[in-house]
């Protein structure tokens, strides 16, 4: 080619680019639909709910757009915000996962659908636990649960309480791993189970916005001892992996006989031959490692609010939570009750009462930073 | 390669008055860009961490933030980590890549050019494959591990999640770089002169430490310099095969920022991994001035 010619034609695909955005609008009948998910997440839109509910609503289709991460997400509600100002199109009907309070001053704004007052049938299903915001609907949770290697430890042997966790960490040196506090939420998860284990057991005793200093130095001074104590005896004398998937990997190569994961990610892992059958799970029973909801936002400003609330709707409905326990690995978002017997009965190993939950805010800063400062140095690594 | 030497017809710099209006034109764009996207971030973060609100909102000069940074064991171990990786690597990639630059310089034929292709080749590895091909490899029970095993050797001490991870991941991402630097460099050091040093009977050593070196000592200082910045901030390797503490200036901003919510603190590192890297810098900027003095 020509330097004129490329000239020509890479001016031609960028002036092309910069105008593609604008030319796009939002059609009648296509949900505009925005995720912060992980790729199984869309791979599950796109194989089950999108057919589905499509097949139940003719004339209404969903378009699914992966808008990156968290941020990505924030910044279509930030747009959408700015639409309603100039009295715009928001381009943006559905977000599969949101905080409704970010961005900052969304809900005020009316922005996010009231979703507690939409009129949906099956909100009263929501487990009330989940329940975070009028705003938002949890449809999905995942949980942390501890994965092992069935032909290193039997399963009657599998602890099931805090304290029988450490004992068989102890007596197992070198065979337990668990992430970076703040690089996945199965490391982060264990370590809010040991925030719990080193004050009474009692979830409610944390919310957002109880955070002081004091009180943070107190409740998580005790929780480092814990975490300190058992350090010498993790995988390579207290080191601690970069992430969820290597946390997997070391238990995929044979490294360690046991690590936290999170339920979907375990679950998929063993269907997909990256963890062998052999691979056994079990959650500690005096209280469970914490999880988390995923929370669905409907735009009270998109062209098609009232069939994003109709999906909304749906994935509340029996199918699609059975789907998310079956083919995704994830929680129900509506209460156990609401789940089939058969299903019940087959997932209650794993499957705790509760689940609790750890508050964000403050306490999230507090907690990573407190973790690298006193857990994760250990000097007599090599020795 | 020809020894042959073609004489400039004409002077490469032209100096005539009329062509530097088109000149200085053409550096523009470049300059601007530089100062918008690099210096004004610099004076901004600067600003940021030494003019600040205190506790009653009146707006001063205070060293508060690197005062706390210094004074912070945390923070000087993780600096520290950083200094000795970076050093680590510019001593291994020394070592490693001079003498592949010499044999590459001096020999001909098809498997030098089999060596420079396969010496290049880590440019083309994205550091994340390279991190996870690295873990699959050197991990433990990785495929070291199953070989030294198939002959009943014991295991490697891995140096996944220790601070030689980064150290063995950032030479191999950087020779590449190096070699082509140092290439260029001996590219510069004529057979002539070799051959003459050889009839007065020098040695192999004495070839290379009288002859070679003092040609090539301002390529090996621009090389170094250019890993050294690379390796200083470096993010992916370190994040992926260090440790969780002490960690590298890279993860431990990154962090700072996103998950401890702490901007202040998070720039003032940065400023600090400036100052550094600034050093190395002038080492780079010097030796091109030196060049160019010539």
């Amino acid at each position: 080619m020509k330097r004129r010619d490329f000239i020509i034609s890479a001016a031609g695909t960028v002036a092309g680019m910069a105008l593609l955005p604008r030319m796009s609008f939002a059609a009648e009948g296509v949900i505009d639909w925005y995720t912060s998910s992980d790729s199984n997440i869309l791979d599950f839109w796109a194989n089950t709910v999108k057919p589905k509910f499509e097949a139940a609503n003719p004339g209404i289709t969903i378009n699914l757009v992966d808008a990156g991460d968290g941020a990505g997400i924030i910044a279509i509600g930030e747009r959408a915000i700015a639409a309603k100002q100039s009295g715009a199109d928001p381009q943006a009907d559905f977000f599969e996962s949101g905080n409704a309070l970010l961005p900052p001053g969304a809900i005020e704004a009316g922005v996010y659908t009231n979703i507690k007052e939409a009129g949906l049938s099956n909100y009263d299903k929501v487990n009330p636990l989940a329940i975070e915001s009028d705003y938002s609907l949890p449809y999905r949770g995942s949980q942390v649960l501890l994965a092992y290697d069935t032909t290193k430890l039997d399963p009657k042997d599998a602890p099931k309480t805090w304290d029988d966790l450490v004992a068989w960490i102890k007596a197992n040196p070198g065979q337990f791993v668990y992430n970076r506090v703040d690089k996945g939420g199965s490391g982060g998860n264990f370590v809010r189970r040991a925030i719990h284990q080193a004050n009474g057991l009692d979830p409610s005793k944390f919310t957002v916005d109880n955070y002081t200093p004091e009180f943070g130095e107190e409740a998580l001074g005790k929780t480092w001892e814990i975490l300190k104590d058992i350090a010498p005896s993790l995988y390579d004398n207290g080191a601690y992996s970069s992430g969820n998937t290597q946390s997997i990997q070391l238990l995929s190569q044979g490294v360690v006989t046991m690590t936290p994961v999170w339920s979907d990610q375990v679950l998929q892992a063993i269907d997909q031959g990256v963890l062998p059958e052999t691979t056994g799970l079990v959650q500690l029973q005096d209280l469970a490692l914490a999880g988390g909801f995923t929370r669905s936002i409907v735009i009270e400003t998109g062209t098609n609010r009232d069939a994003s609330l109709k999906l909304a709707d749906f994935i509340l409905s029996e199918e699609i939570q059975t789907a998310i326990l079956t083919e995704l690995g994830g929680f129900p978002g509506v209460s156990w009750e609401y789940i089939s017997p058969e299903l019940q009965e087959k997932f209650a190993d794993i499957v705790p009462k509760t689940i609790p939950t750890f508050p964000s805010g403050d306490w999230e800063a507090a907690i990573n930073d407190g973790w690298y400062r006193n857990v994760a140095p250990n000097v007599d690594r090599n020795s | 390669m020809t020894d042959t030497v073609v004489t400039a017809q004409r002077p490469l710099l032209e100096t005539s008055e009329r062509r530097r209006p088109v000149g200085l034109l053409l550096v523009a764009i470049p300059v601007f860009l530089i100062a918008w996207l690099i210096i004004w971030p610099i004076i901004n973060a600067i600003g940021r961490t030494l003019w600040r609100a205190d506790a009653n909102g009146d707006v001063g000069f205070t060293i508060a933030s690197y005062v706390k940074f210094f004074s912070d064991q945390y923070s000087v171990d993780n600096l520290a980590v950083t200094l000795w990786t970076t050093g680590m690597c510019a001593l291994f990639l020394l070592v490693i890549c001079l003498p592949i630059a010499l044999y590459l310089r001096f020999s001909a034929g098809r498997l030098p050019a089999y060596v420079q292709a396969l010496a290049i080749f880590p440019m083309f590895v994205p550091s994340i494959i390279l991190a996870y091909a690295f873990i699959r490899v050197l991990g433990p029970n990785g495929m070291a591990d199953i070989l030294l095993n198939s002959v009943g050797l014991p295991k490697i001490r891995t140096p996944y999640l220790t601070p030689w991870g980064p150290v063995i991941g950032l030479v191999w991402d950087n020779i590449p770089l190096t070699i082509l630097i140092l290439l260029s460099g001996l590219g510069g050091v004529s057979n002539q002169s070799i051959e003459a040093a050889r009839d007065v009977g020098a040695k192999r050593y004495q070839v290379f430490w009288h002859i070679i070196l003092p040609r090539i000592t301002n390529s090996i200082l621009v090389a170094l310099s250019f890993s050294i910045l690379g390796i200083f901030s470096s993010f992916t390797l370190p994040y992926l095969l260090g440790p969780a503490s002490p960690e590298m200036m890279g993860p431990f901003m990154q962090r700072t920022f996103r998950e401890v919510n702490d901007p202040i603190g998070a720039i003032t590192q940065a400023v600090i991994t400036f100052g550094f890297c600034i050093v190395f810098g002038l080492f780079y900027v010097r030796s091109v001035a030196r060049n160019q003095g010539k």
